[in-house]
């Protein structure tokens, strides 16, 4: 006993706290192995289990001899004692600044992980709920052309009124095309910019897609290449535009490209007695600019809309989405033009016009 | 935070652990439907349109 006591005192100095926790492997057996020799007679039982209350007590006792090596010896050895698991377990009381750390940690993992889900959400999620609607507005749509068949179909804010069919994107593409571009039309599918053409109009039919979740219907966009078709279905017709010359195929297209029988009918739309190529010098099959450059969907692309007469405007098809992919910083444009004309008469349903349009199936 | 709030729950160990589930659960539905639909449309990266 007067040995413990004499190393207490000495030790209280350097805290109690650091020894809340760490002391107990260190100190519990090695006290352990001193008590059995001292008081174990008088009071066995008891130290046995009662023995981590005894903490203070014990924790400084041990504490002290620390220094010595004959007691580090003496620490050792005991940590075998079947009891030394038991008291392991007991709980390292924190001070108020641990308990506000280990919150402020607790509270920044949530938030981690809500920010993880909220990319789940986006990237999974939207593409269910936008699933279940553009499901609906399909069936919707397929039952009013069924009934009705009107040329030009009453346009209504976020009601379906073509479809779009990319064969590039496989023969089961197809999505409604909704009117207006705002968030509940293009959480159901492509949205048809207010006020530009319908389709095979002279003008510009212009249409925004999600890239990334909400059925991102427009994810591949930038894998189309001059020259692939996209089918847009009205209750009467199937009109078929073909992706016009990138920039780079411009020059040379008549004998370079442009030669290939897949691009029949696709002009370069350049004026060659116009010194800069005329009105649709700045119309090219894909552009990446601003999201301002909101002249992408004009009657003539990129140019005023006075630029020419609609008598004489080329009937396009413009397809806008967010670029690069996951950002909002540019979009990208891909602009096409008509080629052909397929009433319903003629082909009943896509399948039936795939072939009459030059695509497998 | 969570140790307080599985020391508030009752019962034993098994009926902790299913109200902790459930509690997860509920969490992530409210998040899924009701604040993030409410809050994606006040973010910027879902522009695709131009203006």
């Amino acid at each position: 006993m007067a040995t413990r006591e004499g190393p207490d005192d000495g030790r209280e100095n350097t805290g109690p706290r650091p020894g809340d926790h760490t002391p107990w492997r260190r100190p519990a057996p090695g006290s352990r192995g001193q008590v059995p020799r001292r008081p174990a007679p008088p009071q066995p039982a008891r130290r046995r289990y009662t023995g981590p209350i005894d903490n203070s007590a014990e924790k400084t006792q041990v504490f002290a001899p620390v220094g010595g090596s004959a007691e580090e010896t003496q620490i050792l050895a005991p940590v075998k004692a079947p009891t030394a698991t038991k008291d392991r377990p007991g709980p390292a009381p924190l001070g108020k600044g641990g308990v506000a750390i280990r919150t402020a940690g607790e509270v920044l993992i949530t938030l981690g992980l809500i920010v993880l889900l909220f990319m789940v959400y986006e990237l999974y999620v939207t593409d269910l709920f936008s699933a279940g609607k553009q499901s609906e507005a399909s069936d919707q749509l397929d039952g009013e052309w069924s009934h009705d068949r009107t040329l030009h179909p009453e346009l209504v804010d976020g009601r379906a009124f073509a479809r779009i069919h990319i064969p590039t994107f496989g023969v089961d593409y197809n999505f409604t095309i909704q009117e207006g571009t705002d968030d509940p039309s293009l959480e159901v599918g492509p949205g048809h910019y207010k006020g530009t053409s319908l389709p095979g109009e002279p003008g510009n039919f212009a249409v925004a897609g999600h890239r990334v979740g909400k059925g991102a219907p427009f994810n591949d966009l930038d894998n189309l290449s001059s020259c692939d078709q996209i089918v847009i279905e009205t209750s009467t017709d199937f009109y078929v535009y073909k992706v016009l010359p990138y920039d780079d195929e411009v020059d040379g297209w008549t004998t370079g490209k442009g030669a290939d029988p897949k691009c029949k009918g696709v002009p370069t739309l350049r004026d060659p007695n116009a010194e800069s190529g005329g009105a649709y010098s700045e119309t090219f099959g894909r552009k990446v600019v601003l999201p301002s450059e909101g002249t992408a969907v004009n009657p003539v692309p990129y140019k005023p809309a006075e630029v020419l007469p609609k008598a004489q405007q080329v009937a396009l098809l413009t397809l806008t989405t967010c670029h690069p992919q996951f950002s909002a910083r540019q979009r990208l444009i891909i602009t096409s033009v008509l080629t052909q004309q397929v009433p319903k008469s003629q082909a009943a349903n896509y399948t039936d016009l795939l072939p009459k349009i030059g695509e497998a199936r | 935070m969570y140790a307080w709030i599985w020391s508030k729950l009752p019962g034993p160990f098994a009926a902790k652990l299913t109200c902790a589930v459930l509690l997860a659960l509920g969490v992530i539905a409210l998040l899924m439907f009701v604040v993030f639909p409410w809050l994606e449309p006040r973010l910027w990266f879902n522009e695709v349109a131009v203006n």
